[in-house]
C-alpha cells in the first residue's frame, strides 16, 4: 500500500513554481503547475547534482539553475543538454490543501 | 533599436537572431566572390585591427629594449603585468559597464534575458559570476598570460628562436599575419575539443562553463590548465619563423580577443538605428548547449565534424537528434545500473 508523506501546503509553492523537500536523508523537488497539478522528482539535477528547486519552472519544464539543462516535470524526461539522464519521479497529490508525496 | 526586427524573443525572454549564424564564406565551393568580399572587412574589423594596434603599442611603449629582455628581471616583468592588468580590466570593463551595469540597451539583442548579477549561484566563488570571473582573471589569467608573454620575448631576445624582420621579409610576415586568425581558430578548436573529453571537462573546463549566461569577465574565467592551453597558442611563434610583434598580436588576440564570444549580446547599439555585430552567437550557443560549436566558425571544423549549431530550427533539430541518441544511451545505462 502506498505510504503518503505530507510535504508542504500547496499554497507554499507558487504556480509554475518548485520547492525543495528533504526527507529520510534524500532531497526532492516538488512542482506546482499553472493549473495546480503537483509533481515530485528527485531533487538534484542528473547532470551535476544541483538542487533543481533553485531553478525556473515554465510550462511543464524545470530548468536547472547551473547549466540550464531542462526536464519535463510530468515525466522527468531530460529535455535539453547538458542533462541526458531522466529524473526519477515520485507520485504526488493534493489533499485538503496539502501536497502529499509517495517517497517511501 | 527594435531588436524584434532582427530576431525573436521566447517566453523566457531570451532573444535569438532571425538569420542563422554562418561560417566564413571562404570555404564555400564553388567560391562566391561577392559574399567573400562582403565578409572580408570583418576579418580585420573591428577586432583584429585592435589586437594588431595593441601589439604595436606594447612593443613600442610597454616593453623595454631587446637587450633588457635578455634577462628575466622583475622591473620589466612587473610593468608588463600591471599594464596587462589595467588594459584587460579597462577593455572588458567598458563592455561590462555599458551593457551590464548601466544596461544602456536593456535586454535588446541579449541572448539570455537574465542578468547574472541577479542570480547568485553556488557554482561561483562568493556566489557571484562576476566576482568569480574577476578573481580568476587576477589570480590565474593575468599571471599565466604575462608568463607566456615574458617567456616568448625572452626566447626572441636571446636568439633562441628565429626572428624574422619586417625589413627583410615583409611579404612573408604580412602573409603570416593574415593566416594568424586561422592559426587561432585551429588551435582553439583542437584544445577546446580536448578539454571537452570527460576527465578534462570535469576537472578543468567546467570552470569556464559555469557561466552559461556569459558576460564580459567570463571571457578569461578559466582553470589554469585551460589558460595555459588557450593562451599558449602564442607559442606557435616560437616554432613558426616569426617576429615578436606578431607573437604579441597572437597572444592579444587570444587574451583580449576572448571577449567577442562572451559579450552576451548579438549587437551593441551604437545609435538610434545603428548597431555593431558582435559575432558572439556561435560561441554563446556553445555556452548554452555545451556540445556544439567547439570552434568559432572561421574554419568550418564543426560542420566537418557534425557539431555545428547555427541557432536555427534546423540546427536545433540536428543537435536534438544527437541529444536523443545520448539520452537513450544514458538512460539505458541508468536502467542497467551502469
Amino acid at each position: 500500500m502506498t505510504q503518503w508523506i505530507t510535504a508542504c501546503a500547496l499554497d507554499s509553492i507558487e504556480q509554475e513554481g518548485v520547492k525543495r523537500f528533504d526527507h529520510g536523508g534524500k532531497t526532492y523537488a516538488v512542482y506546482r503547475s499553472a493549473s495546480d497539478e503537483v509533481f515530485c522528482s528527485d531533487g538534484l539535477c542528473t547532470h551535476e547534482s544541483v538542487h533543481l528547486a533553485d531553478g525556473l519552472v515554465m510550462d511543464y519544464e524545470i530548468e536547472c539553475p547551473k547549466h540550464s539543462g531542462a526536464f519535463d516535470i510530468r515525466s522527468g524526461e531530460a529535455m535539453r543538454l547538458p542533462a541526458c539522464k531522466n529524473l526519477k519521479m515520485h507520485e504526488a497529490k493534493v489533499e485538503a490543501g496539502m501536497v502529499l508525496l509517495s517517497i517511501a | 533599436m527594435d531588436d524584434l526586427q532582427f530576431g525573436t524573443r521566447d517566453k523566457r525572454g531570451n532573444w535569438s537572431p532571425k538569420d542563422p549564424a554562418e561560417v566564413a564564406p571562404i570555404w564555400e565551393m564553388p567560391p562566391k566572390i561577392g559574399k567573400i568580399l562582403r565578409w572580408l572587412p570583418q576579418y580585420v574589423f573591428p577586432y583584429d585591427i585592435l589586437w594588431v594596434l595593441s601589439a604595436l603599442a606594447w612593443w613600442n611603449w610597454v616593453l623595454p629594449d631587446v637587450d633588457v629582455m635578455k634577462t628575466l628581471a622583475w622591473g620589466w616583468i612587473l610593468k608588463l603585468f600591471i599594464v596587462n592588468t589595467i588594459a584587460v580590466f579597462a577593455f572588458f570593463g567598458i563592455f561590462e559597464w555599458r551593457l551590464y551595469i548601466k544596461r544602456a540597451q536593456a535586454t535588446r539583442f541579449k541572448y539570455n534575458a537574465r542578468w547574472p548579477s541577479e542570480h547568485p549561484s553556488d557554482a561561483f566563488w562568493f556566489k557571484s559570476q562576476n566576482t568569480d570571473s574577476i578573481l580568476r582573471i587576477i589570480f590565474h589569467a593575468l599571471p599565466i598570460w604575462t608568463a607566456i608573454e615574458v617567456g616568448m620575448l625572452y626566447a626572441f631576445a636571446n636568439g633562441w628562436v628565429p626572428w624574422v624582420s619586417f625589413a627583410e621579409h615583409p611579404l612573408y610576415l604580412i602573409a603570416l599575419m593574415l593566416v594568424m586568425p586561422i592559426i587561432h581558430e585551429t588551435h582553439f578548436f583542437l584544445i577546446h575539443r580536448l578539454i571537452h573529453t570527460p576527465f578534462l571537462y570535469k576537472h578543468v573546463h567546467s570552470v569556464h562553463h559555469n557561466s552559461i549566461n556569459p558576460s564580459p569577465f567570463s571571457s578569461l574565467s578559466m582553470h589554469p590548465v585551460e589558460l595555459l592551453l588557450y593562451l599558449g597558442m602564442a607559442l606557435w611563434h616560437l616554432v613558426i619563423p616569426s617576429n615578436p610583434i606578431l607573437a604579441l598580436y597572437q597572444l592579444h588576440r587570444a587574451a583580449f580577443g576572448a571577449i567577442p564570444g562572451h559579450i552576451g549580446f548579438d549587437k551593441i547599439e551604437t545609435g538610434e538605428n545603428k548597431g555593431m555585430a558582435t559575432h558572439a552567437c556561435i560561441h554563446y550557443l556553445h555556452h548554452k548547449y555545451f556540445e556544439v560549436n567547439y570552434g568559432d566558425g572561421l574554419v568550418p571544423f564543426d560542420k566537418w565534424f557534425g557539431t555545428f549549431h547555427d541557432g536555427s530550427k534546423d540546427g536545433e533539430a540536428r543537435m536534438n537528434a544527437r541529444f536523443q541518441k545520448r539520452k537513450a544511451k544514458a538512460n539505458s545505462d541508468q536502467s542497467a545500473g551502469v
